[in-house]
């Protein structure tokens, strides 16, 4: 299994945080108030894994938008998140007022479009920063329970060739912090094209 | 398929089709376009979009386009977070009220014979946004009905207990002191007995409403803790402040003064309330607040009813020597 170097994390972290920053600036106009969205840890494993590395007894129904990119590496994005945070999230986007239990389908679909932004924003920044270009389909929303979680994205060829970037993403808006997850499910042959465009663009700053 | 059967595809469908040109101008504009814009794809081609609708320059939908064109990014832009993008009508006359069309709008690249697209599909969610609406304000009334007190309009029980809840534990998490005010009407028993159930039942709802309207100000909600009982949980409060709130609220009830026929005593309706406080510690709960507040309102009703009276922690334990200091 390939580990990330520590120069090819902190670029990613980098990139990523650069990404959901221009995300954070188009919620924040969105719904006229300050969102803040940050990606402070980085983290690689098998696909297999996710569900026990990270999201095994911290919550059960859980909220996800996927997007299928494909280009110089394919990958299905998908940012995850709790079910109570996504529904705290829509909540405080369309009504602070709002209780949880009140959303319905079509806050549901805000979600959809809360996901399309903050990914199209991080593909986007890679594209950019790798001068490389994606093309990116339509969100899909999911909720889902972790048992499930490993069925997204997974090509039915061989599941171990799989692996997972999975980044923290921690949204704060009214002074309420809300954590969630990115993931990038890539096969391992995305993966080192993917680590390639990293080194290239540390060799451009002449970081090696 | 020839291209004219293509367009006429795109004419019978029940959504609004536009598809851009690398340089973003309008190249396809199908007929449900048409009937919501009054405007004939003659008028419409080779113009860029913000032409046409001047008012979506640096919006979200304009940047879609780009991510789309440059990024072959695709997006979605919903009705709930993008209020009416479009200024799209059902009917003519709708345009003078500015009753637009609810839109769910989907946009996605597309490639063709290496030159990139823009296709833009528009749905009409009119009728589930209204749908939407509706139901939310059922349910906005069906809850507020849960919480409120049939004859007195006040909170009820239940929102007593959730209100204590929530200030209580964003108290501990904040550390600041909470405050808890327990008011009791003075012997409405004999008033009850001796005037009637409906003028118990006047008399209750001129104190609830007496209550609610002293606390406009600070917006704090009143709630009938049960019988001639009130409850107010005062967050981000200290003792002396609650003190001074629950001595104002028991001057505006003497002020009422609505006579009280059956009582020795007292020749108006009064009420007395005690007065607790405290910053929540690790493993403290609402129902230490409220005894205290229990405590505070015997003491008032013992020293002779129509006052306040603050928890005192010593009140209970041996009083202390005094000794005289030099």
């Amino acid at each position: 299994m390939c580990q990330l170097t520590e120069l090819q994390c902190d670029a990613m972290k980098e990139l990523f945080n650069l990404g959901v920053g221009r995300a954070a600036q188009s919620l924040s106009l969105m719904v006229h108030d300050e969102v803040e969205l940050s990606t402070p840890d980085i983290l690689l494993v098998q696909s297999s894994d996710v569900v026990t590395t990270l999201l095994g007894s911290e919550f059960k129904q859980l909220s996800m938008v996927t997007i299928d990119f494909s280009g110089s590496f394919d990958a299905t994005a998908i940012l995850l998140f709790p079910e109570r945070n996504a529904l705290a999230i829509v909540s405080h986007m369309l009504d602070p007022h709002m209780l949880p239990e009140e959303l319905s389908e079509f806050e549901q679909e805000a979600m959809c479009e809360i996901g399309n932004i903050i990914l199209n924003a991080c593909m986007s920044s890679l594209a950019d920063e790798f001068r490389i270009e994606f093309e990116g389909g339509l969100p899909v929303h999911y909720f889902s329970d972790t048992d499930s979680l490993p069925l997204f994205g997974v090509k039915r060829e061989d599941e171990t060739n799989q692996v997972v970037l999975l980044l923290q993403i921690n949204l704060s808006m009214r002074q309420e912090q809300i954590h969630g997850h990115l993931l990038f499910l890539l096969s391992v042959s995305s993966l080192n094209a993917l680590l390639k465009c990293v080194d290239n663009y540390l060799a451009r700053f002449g970081v090696t | 398929m020839d291209g004219a059967f293509c367009v006429k595809l795109l004419d019978h469908l029940q959504s609004g089709v536009i598809l851009l040109d690398s340089q973003e101008q309008i190249c396809v504009w199908n007929q449900w376009m048409v009937r919501h814009t009054e405007l004939n794809f003659n008028t419409v081609a080779t113009q860029k979009l913000n032409t046409v609708f001047p008012e979506i320059t640096q919006s979200r939908l304009q940047d879609c386009i780009k991510q789309a064109l440059h990024f072959k990014l695709s997006s979605m832009l919903t009705p709930g977070l993008n209020p009416a993008v479009l200024p799209l009508y059902q009917k003519p006359s709708d345009r003078n009220c500015s009753q637009r069309i609810e839109q769910l709008v989907y946009i996605t690249p597309i490639s063709q014979d290496a030159q990139a697209f823009c296709l833009i599909q528009i749905q009409d969610m009119t009728a589930t946004v209204r749908r939407e609406r509706r139901l939310r304000a059922q349910s906005t009334n069906l809850i507020a009905t849960t919480y409120r007190d049939a004859l007195t309009g006040v909170g009820n029980r239940r929102r007593f207990d959730h209100d204590l809840g929530a200030f209580f534990s964003d108290a501990y998490r904040k550390q600041q002191s909470i405050a808890l005010l327990m008011i009791d009407i003075d012997a409405f028993k004999a008033y009850n007995d001796h005037l009637g159930h409906l003028k118990g039942d006047d008399c209750l709802m001129k104190v609830a409403i007496t209550l609610q309207e002293g606390l406009r100000q600070r917006g704090d909600c009143v709630s009938r803790y049960g019988g001639e009982e009130f409850a107010l949980p005062l967050p981000d409060t200290d003792i002396d402040l609650a003190y001074s709130i629950a001595e104002r609220l028991r001057q505006l009830i003497e002020g009422l003064a609505v006579p009280h026929p059956a009582s020795r005593t007292i020749q108006h309706i009064t009420v007395s309330i005690g007065v607790s406080a405290m910053i929540p510690q690790m493993g403290q709960t609402t129902k230490m607040l409220i005894s205290q507040a229990d405590q505070a309102l015997y003491q008032a009703k013992d020293d002779g009813r129509n006052r306040c009276a603050r928890y005192a922690p010593e009140s209970n334990a041996v009083p202390k020597k005094i000794v005289p200091q030099y």
